[in-house]
């Protein structure tokens, strides 16, 4: 390894450190013996060796490398605390030939941002993570990290760490008992041997991001000399003798994976969405039923209310008039209004229909009720609009309330007529056809285009609407 | 082939050793030695080399910490002005790549769910990336895009909390992509760091959050009560965003849209903030004229050649170099407010009670006025469809006429503490201001509204 500034991807002179000011535009700001140059060296080779400096992108996090930026001239995003791998997935999923690096510290990867590390691990697409383990939070002054051992002293375990302060966490043994990652390795810096085991590593790792294969973490043990409080060659030798006893290097797992990552690439094609949306083209529309705004019941806008218990049906029929009084010219709304669970609770539907615009969106007094059971009835039947329409369903509704005069009331068996039919589930559509038989909203032809139209998938299933429509508009008109 | 004698000799700048002494172990032939003199640039004790006995193997280039501390060429030593002097950069300069429209064909009225209709809006934005986190009452959202987005082979991706969501946003946004997440209140509440970020960073992206019951896990019902959040605390520092206030599902497809033209010009997030209600609600919905096929930015961060010596970044370590960015941030923030103030108005140009309300409860209040006027009471409504910037000057233009202002929402009075700081800040007076309040997942109701303007109207008389 020969890392000279010819073939390095470390910007020639460090502009944004200090703006690059006397002695700051040429060195780090790491203190003396500090292995994160080292680490960034490494990377640095790594990036120029697969020929990937114009594609790469830095993430640093918080700590001490958040200044991974000044040094490396690829595109860098400086990350929240522990946020780097969520940050590094947008990048790739943003870019799949972007070559995405999170670089990161033991406060900042195996504390406060372990979620997201374990997630994107665990999710496996090719990024590569280079945690640098120091075993203490460098930047903020020497506390205790995840990763600080038994027994070390730092200065929010001024008496060591102990048994309330728990045991050192083992990020790479963690990352590599997951299914994502295909490569995980922990290595050190103390000495030659070690420093060219690194360096292949973290070659390693960004190779198989290029190559598409998968997710990869190389967990680097790094001296802090200034927090241990030793001397640089004796924070070499704690590493040595000390740290690689509860953290031992080595590979923790590797396992072949073809290249599989191609990323999206993203379409943006008009006939395509418009499809997609099911939007129809004005000149390929259906003619409209005409027919008119039901001014019967009011000359603006007639508020409906369908309401039943979850399950019946009254959201469906709800949309399928709005959605045929939209198809007609009209302005619609609706909004569902569920109890507490989404089955089995009371359900109501709040729908108007307007010549122009529906103001208020709800229906505290509807012109048009629609009952599926008898609580509904009670409930809503007293706050119909004087001359509204209710349908109820007689098939389970014995005991009708007290109604006023001015409104007209019909009691249809819907369930039965469902029944009857063979297919309960239409008790619904039953209902659509009795409601429209009885306050004349739109055109039958509307909600039943507005019906198969529903039903495009489920063609088995047209007749019995129809004939469940039919059954509904006729138990009305034969009242 | 290379003998001893031709390998090159490490190159020791003496300025940029800081005397950590790794070399020293490194070196096979003991020839390097901590120093003794304190060098008189870095204040700092160099490593000394004895040359005489080094053979040139390299090993102490591969020992140290420093970049340009030892190397095999070096810097020329007699040259300070390669050493200090001006930027050396890769020389390329970022560039845009353009982004471009194609036109819709002219399509029947849809009929959508107001989140539905966000979601389709922001795919007619150009948006393929979207993160999130499920929370009632904003999954439609998500659910829809989940479906739509692989065909057209974009991402969805479902994160591990809100906290990832922002971070994924704050990293595609950062590569200069449309891209944008579906929330609610709490979700709104974990966000708020990353949201920071991206305000400070410069990141745009649209946020949309259905607002719903809180504090706490309140409820699911319908609320406003995150105005105050979005107009005053989007995480720390001096942070601001255009908030954007639908009223219907087609101003849910509409002003997403608009959210991203505006997060990418102002390069800022952007809130989409409708009540619960408006996300539940379905309606008619038209499309526009034209869908957008996003570009990339010349700032981004995108991961290829035109833009790599591109930064995204929130830190600034010295004092006077954040302070220069707040200033720059606020001369946006003012941009902004000159600039993209909006309000709609209903029935308010002979009002002497204005209604002022936002999404839902102007709805609501529209049917109220539509009512009061046919009794003739001269009641209008003012709606902002920018919570932030408040639309003042709008406001101020009624202002002639109106005696007496009653703002209709559901929250604790956030939206009319905006009003009341915004007619500060502009030197207004002199108009009465009542309230009608609901919370913790109601809705004030148009029966109530015109029993509180009834009330008004009476006491003004």
């Amino acid at each position: 390894m020969n890392s000279t500034h010819e073939s390095s991807a470390f910007f020639e002179h460090f502009d944004r450190h200090a703006h690059g000011k006397g002695l700051k535009g040429a060195s780090t700001h790491y203190c003396a013996g500090c292995g994160h140059g080292l680490a960034h060296k490494f990377l640095s080779d790594a990036i120029t060796t697969l020929g990937v400096q114009d594609r790469t992108v830095a993430v640093s996090p918080v700590g001490c490398s958040v200044f991974l930026y000044y040094y490396f001239d690829v595109g860098n995003t400086q990350a929240a605390h522990g946020r780097a791998p969520a940050v590094a997935l947008g990048h790739k999923m943003a870019n799949p030939d972007s070559i995405v690096v999170s670089y990161q510290g033991d406060g900042d990867l195996a504390s406060i941002g372990l979620a997201e590390i374990m997630h994107a691990a665990q999710l496996g697409v090719p990024i590569t993570v280079i945690f640098v383990n120091n075993a203490i939070y460098g930047m903020t002054g020497g506390q205790m990290a995840p990763t600080t051992l038994p027994g070390q002293w730092s200065t929010t375990c001024p008496t060591g760490r102990g048994v309330m302060e728990g045991a050192p966490l083992k990020v790479a043994e963690l990352i590599a008992g997951l299914d994502g990652p295909i490569y995980v390795e922990r290595v050190a810096l103390y000495d030659q041997r070690r420093r060219k085991a690194a360096h292949k590593a973290i070659e390693k790792a960004l190779r198989l991001q290029v190559e598409g294969r998968g997710f990869a973490f190389v967990e680097v043990l790094s001296e802090c000399p200034t927090h241990l409080k030793m001397t640089p060659e004796d924070a070499e030798h704690w590493v040595r003798d000390t740290m690689t006893k509860t953290y031992p290097l080595g590979v923790l797992k590797e396992v072949e994976r073809d290249p599989w990552f191609e990323g999206p690439r993203p379409k943006f094609d008009v006939s395509q969405m418009v499809d997609m949306i099911e939007a129809i083209p004005t000149d390929k529309a259906p003619p409209r039923f005409g027919g008119g705004f039901p001014t019967h019941l009011d000359p603006e806008d007639v508020a409906l209310k369908l309401a039943g218990a979850g399950g019946d049906g009254a959201q469906t029929a709800a949309m399928l008039i709005a959605r045929a009084a939209i198809r007609e010219g009209h302005d619609a709304t609706h909004i569902p209004s569920y109890g507490p669970e989404s089955r089995g609770g009371t359900s109501y539907a709040d729908l108007h229909i307007a010549k122009n615009e529906v103001l208020s969106p709800g229906a505290a007094s509807p012109h048009v009720l629609v009952a599926f059971n008898a609580p509904s009835l009670k409930k809503f039947g007293p706050t119909v609009r004087a001359g509204g329409v209710i349908v109820y369903d007689s098939s389970v509704i014995t005991d009708v309330p007290p109604l006023r005069d001015d409104v007209r009331a019909y009691g249809v068996p819907l369930a039965s007529i469902a029944r009857d039919l063979g297919v309960p589930l239409v008790k619904n559509v039953v209902a659509l056809g009795a409601v429209n038989a009885a306050a004349k909203l739109l055109p039958d032809e509307a909600l039943l285009t507005t019906l198969r139209q529903a039903l495009k998938d489920k063609c088995a299933l047209l007749a019995s609407n129809e004939a469940a429509f039919a059954a509904g508009r006729d138990a009305v008109l034969n009242a | 082939m290379t003998t001893v004698k031709d390998r090159p000799k490490p190159v020791l700048l003496p300025e940029l050793c800081k005397g950590c002494g790794r070399c020293i172990e490194a070196c096979p032939k003991h020839c390097i030695t901590l120093g003794e003199e304190i060098n008189q640039t870095s204040g700092l004790v160099p490593v000394v080399i004895d040359y005489d006995v080094c053979n040139g193997c390299g090993l102490c280039i591969s020992a140290c910490p420093e970049p340009y501390g030892l190397t095999t060429d070096g810097y020329e030593l007699e040259d300070p002005a390669k050493l200090f002097g001006a930027a050396a950069h890769h020389g390329r300069s970022p560039a845009a790549v353009e982004g471009r429209t194609l036109p819709l064909p002219k399509c029947e009225p849809l009929v959508l769910k107001g989140n539905y209709a966000a979601a389709v809006g922001a795919l007619l934005a150009g948006c393929r990336h979207v993160f999130g986190y499920p929370i009632t009452p904003s999954t439609e959202g998500a659910e829809l895009m989940a479906k739509f987005l692989p065909k057209l082979d974009g991402v969805f991706m479902q994160a591990v909390s809100e906290v990832a969501t922002v971070n994924h946003m704050y990293g595609c946004g950062g590569a200069g992509l449309p891209c944008m997440t579906f929330t609610s209140s709490p979700g709104l509440s974990l966000m708020l760091e990353g949201i920071s970020y991206m305000i400070g960073a410069e990141v745009p992206a649209v946020f949309v959050n259905v607002m719903r019951g809180g504090p706490g896990l309140g409820n699911i019902g319908p609320s406003q009560a995150d105005i105050k959040l979005l107009c005053r605390g989007l995480g720390h520092g001096n942070t601001h965003a255009i908030v954007l206030a639908p009223s219907t599902p087609q101003e849910m497809l509409d002003l997403t849209m608009e959210a991203f033209r505006l997060a990418f010009k102002y390069r800022n997030p952007v809130f989409v903030a409708p009540d619960g209600y408006l996300g539940q609600m379905t309606g008619r919905v038209q499309l526009p004229e034209e869908m957008i096929v996003p570009g990339v930015p010349s700032w981004a961060v995108f991961g290829d050649e035109v833009h790599r010596g591109n930064l995204i970044n929130s830190i600034y370590l010295a004092e006077t170099d954040l302070h220069a960015h707040n200033e720059k941030l606020q001369e946006k923030y003012a941009l902004i407010t000159a600039n993209e103030q909006r309000a709609t108005t209903y029935r308010a140009e002979d009002a002497k009670v204005l209604v002022v309300a936002a999404s839902t409860p102007a709805r609501m209040a529209k049917s109220a006025i539509e009512h009061l006027r046919q009794e003739g009471h001269k009641v209008g409504l003012f709606s902002p469809v920018t919570l932030w910037p408040f639309p003042i000057d709008a406001l101020r233009a009624q202002l002639d006429h109106v005696e007496d202002i009653v703002v209709v929402e559901a929250s604790a009075g956030q939206l009319e503490d905006e009003l009341r700081l915004a007619l500060s800040h502009a030197g207004l007076a002199g108009v009465r201001i009542h309230n009608l309040r609901r919370m913790g997942g109601l809705l004030p109701q148009e029966p109530e509204i015109r029993e509180r303007i009834h009330a008004i109207i009476a006491e003004a008389a």
